[in-house]
Formats: structure tokens, C-alpha cells, sequence
């Protein structure tokens, strides 16, 4: 759920867009970086952003009757790494935006933070927290996809509760964490099985590239 | 299918219009709804920028409805939440169920948020449904966001148009033999349907790869852009 067009007045707008843009610099650098070394790895960049605005139109079946979709954060972040995530997610937020009236342009800042910094951030420290500790990359991305996908909603709780502090911040915090992050649970659990099965199928199709983008466990490589 | 605001995009009166000046135009629109953050403006925007999108851009009435719809219902639901369970202040009107209240405060955030949005809406619609993406991009590529952020953007662009046949393909093969029946084989289905995309589109990856580097690709997709005819 993005926070959409002209929900947030307009200097949370402009704090979040400074936030995210200097976070997206550095990721637009890293590619240019990655780029350079190796130029097929463009159309790479490219066909897995586009991977992620898909698998953001499909619907995911819900427990609750409601419809939501999965984000693809966690997938992205331990394949490329949460700073190249970043640039895919603003792409993908910007396209969703005017392809599907989905978020908006003023709130893209924000929508950045959480959807493309907090979530896959969370999501590369968990795999690679737990891959480090040996334990098999299935589960590993199976907590990274759910926590990724959890605190993303966490982080727009937070964004929310920032820009209406009423009647206390914390309070309003409270609610919003009941609204959002609460419900998000069993949505998060849907999406952490959805990664786990096409991690599967990567690992059994494609292990060569798994293990050329660094992302196997070191006892599976 | 869903993208029907791509091919609106690509066909209104508007279309062949400078985007630059759509772009600018978006974003001050934006930004001084945000900053004025007044009731009577956010109606007027409203107004006029529906008269522009219906009127002059000559988008069919159905599908701004329906760009307005998605959004408006969650709006209703948040702004509803934002008046009975936030803010203090003077109590204004009371339920009387689980002493549930509403405020001055809590009216204040809820109207002023809804009649924001109201006003915003329509300005992301103008430029959504008059300009299409690639346009969008070029243009921005001009004001100086990296020329790599540019080329993702456009490589993905083109590549989700490509996904979307073979999807549609095969949700409707899954479908057809009971892929999605129940809960449990509809993630079944849709997690098999998202790994074969993934595995084709690294496929197609290469191809697009290779394509590219045999014409001579060297990070810039020039585009002709026809003049104008009157």
C-alpha cells in the first residue's frame, strides 16, 4: 500500500525526498560502477526492475478477502544488494504511479524510504545475516522476503504517524501500526512462501548466476 | 489489459503537446496545492484540471472515473479513520459507541487531507494520461537525472510490455486447468508462474543484450522524434 498523491503536506514530502535521493545517488553510483566492469549487466538491471513492476501487478491472494500484491523487495535486495534495489524500486514507483495511479509524485520521497530503502535494507541484513550463521538460503530468504515486507509497512507507519502526531506521536504511531503493520502480517507471510518457491526454482535452474552474484550461502556455492 | 492509462497516454488530444511544459506544469499544480493547503483551492484544481483532462484532452469520461475510483476508495477509508480515532481538542460530535469522538482536530486532519487529495489527484491524472512514459523520461533525461537511470528506465519499460503477453498467456493456461481452484494451488500456480517469468526474462535479458550490442548500442536509445504537423 503506498501512501498516495497529496496525502502528505508538503514538508514531510520534501524531507523524505531528501532523504531517499541521496540514499538513490549512491545507488545510481554503485551501478554505474557495476556497469563499467561489466556491460551486460544492463539489460540484467533492466528485465529484473521490470520483474518487479509485474510482480507488483499481480494480485496475491489474500487471507483476509482484501487483495494485496507482493513487493519483490526482498527477491531484488538479496540478488543485487539494497543500494541497486533502491534505483530498480524508484523506477518502479515512479512507473506505478503513472502506469497504474498507484502512490503519487509528491509522495515519491517517502514511497522511496520505505518501499525502496527500509524494506530492502532489512531484507539484505536478514539473508545475509543468516546465511553467514549457515542456515540453508531457503529459510534465509523466507525471513528476508517477510521481515522486508513487514517493516516496509513499519517504516510508512511511521511516516504517517510523523505527519499526523495527533494527539502525540507515539499514540498516533499506535494506531497506525495497528492498521498497517497488523494487517500486513498474514500478507507478509504470503509473500516470504511466493519468494521462497521461485528461490527454489532459481537455485535449481540458474545456480551458476546465483553463485556469480554472490548470493548462495557459502556452504551452498 | 490493466494498463489501459498507457494507451490513453498514447491517445488523447494532448498526446504530441510539449511535455516539458506538462511536466512543469504537474509539478508547480502539485506543489502549490500542497503549499496553499486550502480548502476552496483544492476544489478549484479539482475543477479545472478535470475540465482540462475531459475537456481539451478529450479522455473519455469512463476511464478518468476509473483512474479517480482506485485511489478514492482508500481515501474514503483512511479519512474516516482520521476523524473518529485521531486528535484532541474540543469534542464536536459523539457516537456513543466505545466513547468514540469526534474532535476539532481530527475533522481538521481528516477534511484537510481528503480535499489535498482531491486536489492532487487530478494533477498526477493530467500528466499520467496525456504524456506517455518514454516521453516522461526523455525529458527528464534532459534536466540531468543520470543517463543510466534513463536507460533502465526505458529498457524496463519496453521489457514489461513483452512480460505481460507471456503472463497473460500463462495465467490463462494455469487457469484453464484448475490452477487457480483453491488457495493453496493459486499460490502454487503464481509462484511457478513468477519464477518461469523470471527465468525467461533472464533469457531475454541476453537476447536484448546481444541485440542491442550487434547495432552498435553504446548506452543511448536515440529515438525519432517527428516534427510537428499542422
Amino acid at each position: 500500500m503506498h501512501i498516495m498523491e497529496g496525502y502528505l503536506p508538503l514538508t514531510w514530502c520534501i524531507i523524505w525526498f531528501i532523504i531517499s535521493f541521496a540514499v538513490v545517488a549512491f545507488g545510481i553510483y554503485q551501478i554505474k560502477k557495476i556497469v563499467d566492469e561489466t556491460p551486460e549487466s544492463k539489460a540484467l538491471l533492466a528485465v529484473s526492475g521490470a520483474f518487479m513492476f509485474i510482480l507488483s501487478s499481480l494480485k496475491l491472494p489474500s487471507v483476509t478477502g482484501s487483495c494485496s500484491h507482493p513487493c519483490g523487495n526482498g527477491l531484488g535486495a538479496a540478488l543485487f544488494g539494497p543500494a541497486v534495489t533502491a534505483v530498480l524500486a524508484t523506477i518502479v514507483l515512479l512507473f506505478q504511479a503513472l502506469l497504474l495511479a498507484h502512490g503519487g509524485l509528491t509522495t515519491l520521497g517517502a514511497n522511496i524510504f520505505s518501499m525502496g530503502i527500509v524494506g530492502p535494507f532489512v531484507a539484505w541484513i536478514v539473508y545475509k545475516g543468516l546465511t553467514k550463521a549457515n542456515i540453508a538460503s531457503t529459510i534465509a530468504i523466507f525471513f528476508a522476503a517477510f521481515l522486508g515486507d513487514l517493516l516496509t509497512y513499519v517504516a510508512t507507519s511511521f511516516q504517517l504517524a510523523f505527519a499526523f502526531p495527533a494527539p502525540t506521536f507515539s499514540e498516533a504511531l499506535v494506531k497506525f501500526l495497528v492498521i498497517f503493520a497488523v494487517t500486513q502480517v498474514p500478507l507478509a507471510i504470503g509473500e516470504g512462501i511466493l519468494t521462497v518457491i521461485i528461490w527454489d526454482r532459481l537455485k535449481a535452474y540458474k545456480p551458476k548466476l546465483l553463485d556469480k552474484l554472490g548470493a548462495l550461502a557459502p556452504n551452498e556455492a | 489489459m490493466k494498463f489501459d492509462m498507457d494507451y490513453i497516454a498514447h491517445n488523447n488530444e494532448l498526446t504530441e503537446t510539449n511535455p516539458y511544459f506538462k511536466l512543469f506544469l504537474t509539478a508547480i499544480l502539485l506543489i502549490v496545492t500542497l503549499a496553499l493547503d486550502n480548502l476552496y483551492f483544492d476544489v478549484f484544481i479539482f475543477v479545472v484540471m478535470s475540465i482540462v483532462i475531459l475537456a481539451i484532452a478529450k479522455v473519455n469520461y469512463k476511464s478518468y472515473l476509473k483512474f479517480l475510483s482506485l485511489p478514492m476508495a482508500f481515501l474514503v477509508i483512511t479519512c474516516i479513520f482520521l476523524i473518529f480515532f485521531f486528535g484532541k481538542g474540543d469534542v464536536i460530535y459523539e457516537t456513543g459507541i466505545f466513547g468514540i469522538v469526534v474532535t476539532t482536530d481530527s475533522w481538521h486532519y481528516g477534511v484537510y487531507t481528503f480535499m489535498r487529495v482531491m486536489g492532487c489527484l487530478p494533477c498526477l491524472g493530467f500528466l499520467a494520461l496525456t504524456t506517455p512514459i518514454a516521453k516522461i523520461l526523455h525529458c527528464l533525461g534532459r534536466l540531468k537525472v543520470p543517463k543510466i537511470m534513463i536507460e533502465i528506465g526505458l529498457l524496463m519499460y519496453n521489457t514489461i510490455f513483452i512480460f505481460l503477453n507471456e503472463i497473460d498467456t500463462m495465467q490463462k493456461a494455469q487457469d484453464s486447468r484448475l490452477g487457480y481452484h483453491s488457495y493453496f494451488t493459486s499460490f502454487k500456480s503464481l509462484g511457478a508462474l513468477s519464477s518461469t517469468i523470471f527465468l525467461r526474462s533472464l533469457d531475454k535479458s541476453e537476447t536484448l543484450q546481444n541485440s542491442l550490442d550487434s547495432r552498435g548500442y553504446s548506452g543511448e536509445l536515440p529515438v525519432y522524434e517527428p516534427r510537428k504537423v499542422r
